[in-house]
């Protein structure tokens, strides 16, 4: 370490711990000297401080040593005395006061911790921690138990004005006058007295003053008398160069006239006679001084013996004195004398004498308990050992010792101890021991708030300058000292201690560390009535999620408050509260697509455009389109979205409440910004540079009239997130941006929220994918165009399925122009469809019903548009201007499920716009259809004759209320003949089906075709009985009539969804429609009508079905004498070849029980349950007479083969073989041989058949059946035995 | 069981991800932003004595007036800071290391980020109950 006392501390003590010297002068004196601006303490002051005068002193010790630096203090009597505790404390505040004023303007706070810590550190650490630590070491000057602040001599002062100089010297040195430490016996009152003559030139000659030197030096001694002439100068007039008195002088009072009347020969007297002073006078006097007391203390108290009689001695006193200060020490006592050797050799820098005699003295006032004196002593030791540089850890333990024992003398050693720790910390500071440095000054705190305050800060600047860096500690440290600045209303300082912190905790997760600083520092702004700045901080905490609820609430009630103490609208740019989701930022815009309904903007574009496809017009039109665009707009707007003018660009955004309190939003709107194309006004292209304010400024204004925003206020309980759809209609054509949103929170704040610089998660609609987020918000708008409305009326929203019933579109154009070549698509035509236009007002549901006298030949004319899902209205239909057009459209319910619609309506205009030709409407619904009635069919061949069927169908009501009345089945096609089996009645007497009820009914069926093979010439339709009535027969209602315009058209959707042909080729599968109604009478009284419910079954055959049938035909009982040869029988089998194709049929006989029985069983078990469906599962029903002919084949060959042991066998060949050709017929012979008498079952033979296609166009669904293998079906045989015996 | 205890557990980046105050000491709104600025200074003491010692009970490294802070240093450099104005060192040793383990165990989770907040309520509630165990 460099010379200790070149450090700062070693500067202070050299400055502070100095001679003191009392002045004493009269009044004229002051005057004389106040004319130039300055007291006499004033006017000596500069020139008592000596740095380079050489001095050689003599103390103790033999060897001299020489002094270079010695400087007195000047003190006039009435100040040599402890300072007032209140007015001291006024002084520092004073102080304080005036650097937070001056620090608080022009404070410039760094952002960045790394900013703070480049700085030197001169810079860092203000300079007038300094000043303030002097200021409060001085408060404690002139203490009683201090020798060093006691006057070392007395400067008497007469001015030559004064009457009888010599007497008014022996008057200035009364006693009655002199200050308390003298008079009371803490000093020695036979103090060296010092006598100055001050002449003021002004009054008179020279003369005058030197006549009365002589008589002074023969009143008072030769030496001891001085005379000064001063205020040479007449006219007051002279500048100094370098003030010598500005630093001394308070700044109130203005420096310039310092001194003017003192020329340069004054000034040089005055240097002179203070020189003189010290060297010739004060330190000779110091050294002999020291000479003789040390002699004294060597005599009592050095030496063993004196030792032991001192301790002796002091024990004996012990009991005795027990007051809180120790005892009363006098200045002649031996105690004080050793004190006042060590102060003195201290000031004469003789610190090893010092250091020993301040030993000496610690030891006598510990025993004595004067603690007080104690801690005096032992400071100074510590001081001494700095000064020396000998013993770091003894001057650490000295300090440490002294403050320790300041400390517990409490309140009376309150600012000693503040004192003595401002030592500590500065000598450790002088070590680069920053940390403990910091640890003395947070113990200096105590009772005095501001001081405490000053501490603090002083303590977070030793952790802020240590090596490394403390910045947790610096930033603690200030948030602390600013909370005590804050109690003692220093706002300014609370506010720049914490602002200097905010590096500190910038970007913390600490939250609640971040939230203190920020909402304290936004009060005390508002305290001081800077609103504005006060918000910006309040802003930081106004999200605080982590926060109480409590707290939270008290967060926006002062936010609140202190915006509304502004008298403004604040305009905030990163408002958080409501928070903003931008990646929830949906954009819906209409170029030339629009959307009937929020709920079809919100369906994927993808979907539409797979349904726009083919009727837009093809990419060839799009790219002229395209080029045609790039013709009119610049092209840097090409790639911009193209809107309507007039018609409202719609914006989601999701507003959410971070914090648990109810929260108001009001008047959300879009900010936007409409500017006319730059293509047409090239001088409005500045309108895009505009700042925000003119942005504000224009929307209010002009803008009002071209843009209509919508705005919405909402609240937000604690934690609830809201999307809120906000509009914006250009009025006018133009470049439309959308800037960002603005809304009002609790009516107080404006928060802004730009989109520009975040990326948008827009709903795609432009076919260009790759944008810019900026480019996404940018709009073209154009001119108004003709926008269809459209409708579907009483759309139900949740029905059974089945349901049929007509609906009626409606297209509205609200535009001055029509629209004309409509199309229209839907998505799922097996639920819509488009009617023709006179149905508009047909009745339902008899226009249903069948027509006799209508000609049917309009059937099926628009079953092509249909599977395309794409219906063109008709040329000549346009939606006029200010009109509405209503279309019919066919609504049935195929499907249970949750069915979406989707519906487009494409339309163009003519001649109102070149950039768009085309729009379409897109319609979206969503319908729930229940299921209703589950209808099934089955459907097997009789086997005795194939053309006929038995048709069995099966309904259960799956609905849990409602009750369908039957009414119809139909088969679909003209060449099935449908009868009830039996009448309706005894199945279902009351024709309806409630809620969970199944019907099970029979039906013959009959192929018309077949069974007329003769002729095919067309019967008349009224012969046909497609229909069959199920419900009241004596009903003369007309049946529904399938084969016409919605029943078929839907008939044909349910055809073609299911993945089969239109065309009802096969004539073995047959379709059918079920009809029922719904009658809705008992709830709903004005709509009598029911309800049409209809049923579709395609592709109903018989499970078993082959093209091939044949049937054995023979005796049924045979008598036969047994006794002859063996029983021959003759049967004939008629194969028939009901297809279009070749068959070959093979046949195949078997002769072992056994092998039959095998194969039987066989057959059964190989056969998939698929070919019998249902049918085995049915339960046998036993008052039908109807058995099917499948089941008695898996369950009769059982119970038989036991009984036909008895063998027959087949005779003739085992295998025939014969080519059918088709739709022909053909006979075999066949033959048994028979040997014992019994019933037996010819089934054990097997048909192969083949069938080889004659045209491979058409019959597909037969190609994959071409070949098969039927099973003999039984045929029973009795043979007897004849009674006749030969 | 002490009055007054906040317990932190800072990650590496000095940012914390668990806090709980676990005093029995009714809670004071300004308390807990007290017990975060006193830990959050300490955070400078420990980076000083971490890299001293071997061991990972670092004792009673800081103090504000009657507050003292304990902390375990992790082989990961998390640090687990606890608040308390008692001195049962041997108590808060113990649950440290047991807190150690649960810490271990919500690592080992391989749904968890190191550094990340823990939001586990097993977690929460297992800390408390150590805390009035051993504090």
């Amino acid at each position: 370490m460099a010379d200790p006392a070149s450090t700062p501390l070693g500067k202070m003590l050299l400055e502070e711990i100095t001679p003191v010297v009392m002045v004493l002068c009269t009044p004229y004196v002051e005057e004389s000297c106040l004319k130039n601006g300055l007291s006499l303490i004033q006017l000596l002051s500069p020139f008592c401080d000596f740095t380079n005068i050489d001095v050689p002193v003599r103390t103790a010790s033999d060897q001299p040593y020489r002094l270079r630096k010695f400087k007195l203090r000047l003190f006039y009597s009435s100040d040599i005395r402890q300072p007032n505790l209140e007015v001291a404390k006024e002084r520092l505040k004073k102080v304080i006061t005036h650097v937070g004023e001056k620090n608080f303007l022009e404070s410039s706070d760094p952002s960045q911790v790394n900013n703070l810590l480049s700085r030197p550190e001169s810079e860092m650490l203000p300079s007038w921690f300094q000043f303030f630590n002097k200021e409060l070491v001085r408060t404690l000057s002139f203490s009683d138990h201090e020798a060093f602040d006691h006057p070392v001599a007395c400067l008497l002062v007469v001015s030559s004005k004064d009457d009888e100089p010599v007497n008014r010297f022996v008057d200035l040195f009364n006693t009655n006058k002199l200050p308390s430490l003298l008079n009371d016996g803490a000093m020695d009152p036979k103090i060296m007295k010092h006598y100055l003559l001050l002449h003021d030139n002004q009054d008179g000659p020279f003369n005058k003053a030197t006549k009365l030197l002589a008589d002074m030096r023969n009143a008072f001694g030769q030496n001891d008398c001085q005379i000064i002439c001063f205020n040479s100068s007449q006219d007051g007039k002279i500048h100094h160069q370098d003030n010598p008195w500005a630093p001394f002088k308070s700044d109130a009072l203005p420096t310039e006239n310092l001194g003017g009347f003192l020329n340069l020969d004054d000034l040089n007297e005055i240097k002179d006679f203070m020189q003189e002073l010290s060297s010739k006078h004060i330190i000779p006097y110091m050294e002999q001084k020291i000479r003789v007391l040390n002699q004294q203390v060597s005599a009592t108290r050095k030496g063993f013996r004196n030792q032991i009689k001192n301790l002796w001695w002091r024990k004996g006193k012990e009991d005795t004195i027990d007051t809180p200060n120790g005892p009363v020490y006098t200045f002649n006592s031996i105690e004080s004398q050793i004190r006042i050797l060590g102060d003195y050799a201290f000031m004469l820098g003789d610190y090893e004498l010092a250091l020993s005699n301040y030993r000496l003295i610690s030891t006598d006032y510990k025993l004595d308990k004067a603690w007080k004196r104690y801690a005096g002593v032992q400071e100074m030791m510590g001081l001494t050992y700095f000064l020396l540089d000998q013993s770091r850890k003894d001057a650490e333990y000295c300090m440490e010792n002294a403050f320790n024992t300041y400390l517990k003398l409490g309140s009376a050693g309150r600012r000693n101890t503040t004192r003595c720790g401002l030592w500590w910390a500065e000598m450790l500071k002088t070590r680069d021991q920053l940390k403990e440095a910091a640890t003395v000054y947070f113990r200096i705190c105590g009772e005095d708030t501001l001081h405490s305050a000053v501490m603090l800060e002083q303590a977070s600047f030793c952790y802020l300058l240590s090596k490394p860096p403390m910045l947790h500690k610096y930033g603690f440290h200030l948030v602390l000292s600013g909370d005590h600045y804050k109690k003692c209303d220093q706002i300014k300082h609370a506010i720049r201690t914490y602002r200097s912190a905010i590096p500190v905790y910038k970007g913390t997760t600490w939250s609640l560390i971040k939230d203190h600083v920020h909402f304290h520092i936004g009060q005390w702004y508002a305290l001081l009535g800077m609103y504005d700045v006060a918000v910006t901080h309040m802003l930081e905490v106004l999200a605080s999620t982590h926060q109480s609820k409590t707290t939270q609430e008290l967060f926006l009630r002062d936010f609140l408050q202190i915006v509304q103490k502004t008298g403004k609208t604040f305009e905030v740019l990163k408002l958080q509260l409501p928070v903003i989701n931008i990646s929830s930022l949906k954009v819906i815009f209409e170029d030339q697509r629009t959307n009937a309904s929020a709920a079809a903007a919100r369906v994927k574009e993808s979907l539409w455009r797979s349904l726009e496809e083919d009727i837009i017009p093809s990419s060839t039109a799009r790219s002229n389109w395209l080029e045609l665009q790039s013709k009119i707009m610049p092209r840097k707007y090409k790639e911009s979205n193209i809107c309507v003018a007039g018609e409202a660009l719609k914006v989601d955004i999701e507003f959410k409440n971070p914090l648990q309190i109810p929260i108001s939003v009001s008047s959300v709107s879009l900010m936007c910004e409409l500017c006319a194309n730059p293509e047409e006004d090239a001088n409005s292209s500045n309108n895009e540079v505009q700042n925000n304010e003119d942005r504000t400024s224009t929307s209010s204004g002009d803008i009002n009239s071209c843009l209509i925003l919508s705005e919405v206020d909402f609240s937000l309980e604690g934690g609830e997130t809201t999307v809120v759809q906000l509009t914006v209609t250009p009025r006018i054509e133009g470049i439309l941006k959308i800037v960002g949103v603005k809304w009002k929170l609790s009516s107080a704040v404006v928060g802004l929220c730009n989109f520009e610089f975040n990326p948008v998660n827009r709903v795609v609609r432009g076919r260009r994918k790759q944008h810019s987020p900026s480019s996404d918000l940018k709009f073209l708008v154009i001119k108004s165009l003709p926008r269809l409305q459209g409708f579907i009326h009483s759309l139900p929203e949740k029905t059974y399925a089945g349901d049929l019933r007509p609906l009626v579109l409606e297209l509205s154009n609200q535009s001055k122009s029509p629209v004309k070549n409509l199309k229209m698509k839907i998505s799922n035509p097996r639920f819509l469809y488009a009617g023709n236009q006179k149905e508009l007002n047909a009745d339902f549901p008899a226009c249903l019903k069948k027509k006799m006298n209508v000609e049917k030949s309009g059937r099926h004319a628009n079953v092509n548009k249909t599977l395309q899902n794409l219906y063109h209205f008709p040329e000549d239909i346009s939606v006029q201007e200010e009109t509405s057009l209503s279309w019919p459209l066919w609504f049935h319910a195929a499907v249970p499920g949750n069915i979406p619609l989707y519906i487009t309506i494409y339309y163009e205009m003519e001649g109102v716009s070149s950039i768009m030709k085309y729009r379409t409407l897109r319609m979206h619904y969503n319908l729930q259809v229940l299921p209703s009635l589950d209808v099934s069919f089955q459907l097997s061949t009789r086997p005795s004759r194939s053309q006929e069927f038995l048709l069995r169908m099966d309904v259960v009501n799956k609905t849990s209320s409602e009750c369908f009345q039957v009414h119809q089945l139909s088969s679909v096609g003209q060449q099935w003949e449908i009868s009830l089996l039996q009448p309706v009645d005894s199945i279902l007497p009351s024709q309806s089906l409630f809620a969970g009820q199944s019907l099970s009914c029979f039906f013959m069926l009959k192929d018309r075709r077949r069974s007329s093979t003769s002729e095919d010439s067309i019967p008349s339709l009224s012969h046909i009985q497609s229909d069959v009535r199920l419900g009241p027969q004596d009903n003369s209602e007309a049946f529904f009539d399938v084969s016409s315009s919605p029943l078929a058209d839907f008939h044909d959707c349910e055809r073609s969804s299911r993945g089969m042909s239109s065309q009802v080729g096969c004539e073995y599968k047959v379709d059918f429609v079920f009809i029922t109604q719904l009658l809705k009478g008992n709830s709903d009284s004005s709509s009598n009508t029911p309800l049409v419910f209809s049923h579709h079954a395609c592709d109903c055959s018989p499970s078993s079905m082959s093209p091939i049938s044949w049937l054995v035909d023979g005796p049924r009982t045979i008598q036969h004498n047994f006794s002859a040869p063996p029983c021959e029988v003759n049967l004939k089998m008629t194969i028939t070849n009901s297809s279009d194709a070749i068959a070959s049929v093979h046949i195949n006989t078997f002769d072992s029980p056994s092998s039959n029985n095998q194969l039987i069983n066989d057959a059964t078990t190989s056969q998939p349950p698929e070919h019998q469906s249902g049918w085995s599962e049915i339960p046998i029903v036993n008052d039908t007479k109807i058995i099917t002919t499948e089941a008695l084949t898996t369950r009769v060959p059982k119970s038989l083969s036991l009984e036909s042991v008895p063998q027959f066998i087949w005779s003739g060949t085992s295998s025939t073989k014969l080519v059918l050709q088709p739709r022909s017929t053909a006979e075999i012979p066949l033959q048994i041989c028979v040997f014992t008498p019994g019933i037996y079952d010819l089934s054990n033979y097997i048909l192969n058949w083949n069938l080889t296609p004659v045209n491979d166009g058409e019959n597909q669904g037969e190609a994959n059946k071409s070949t098969g293998v039927c099973q003999g079906y039984p045929y029973y045989l009795s043979v007897l035995e004849s009674n006749f015996k030969d | 069981m002490t009055s007054t205890a906040c317990f932190i557990i800072v990650s590496r980046n000095d940012i914390p991800i668990y806090e709980a105050e676990v005093g029995s000491a009714a809670k004071r709104e300004d308390a807990a932003q007290l017990h975060q600025f006193v830990l959050h200074a300490a955070l400078d003491i420990v980076q000083d004595l971490a890299w001293t010692t071997s061991a990972m009970f670092l004792k009673a490294i800081d103090r504000f007036n009657d507050l003292v802070v304990s902390v375990y240093v992790t082989a990961g450099h998390t640090r687990f800071m606890l608040l308390h104005d008692s001195r049962n060192e041997d108590g808060i040793k113990s649950f440290f290391q047991e807190v150690h383990e649960l810490y271990i165990k919500i690592l080992l989770n391989p749904l968890y980020l190191p550094g990340s907040r823990i939001t586990s309520s097993h977690f929460d509630t297992k800390v408390r109950a150590l805390a009035r165990k051993y504090l």
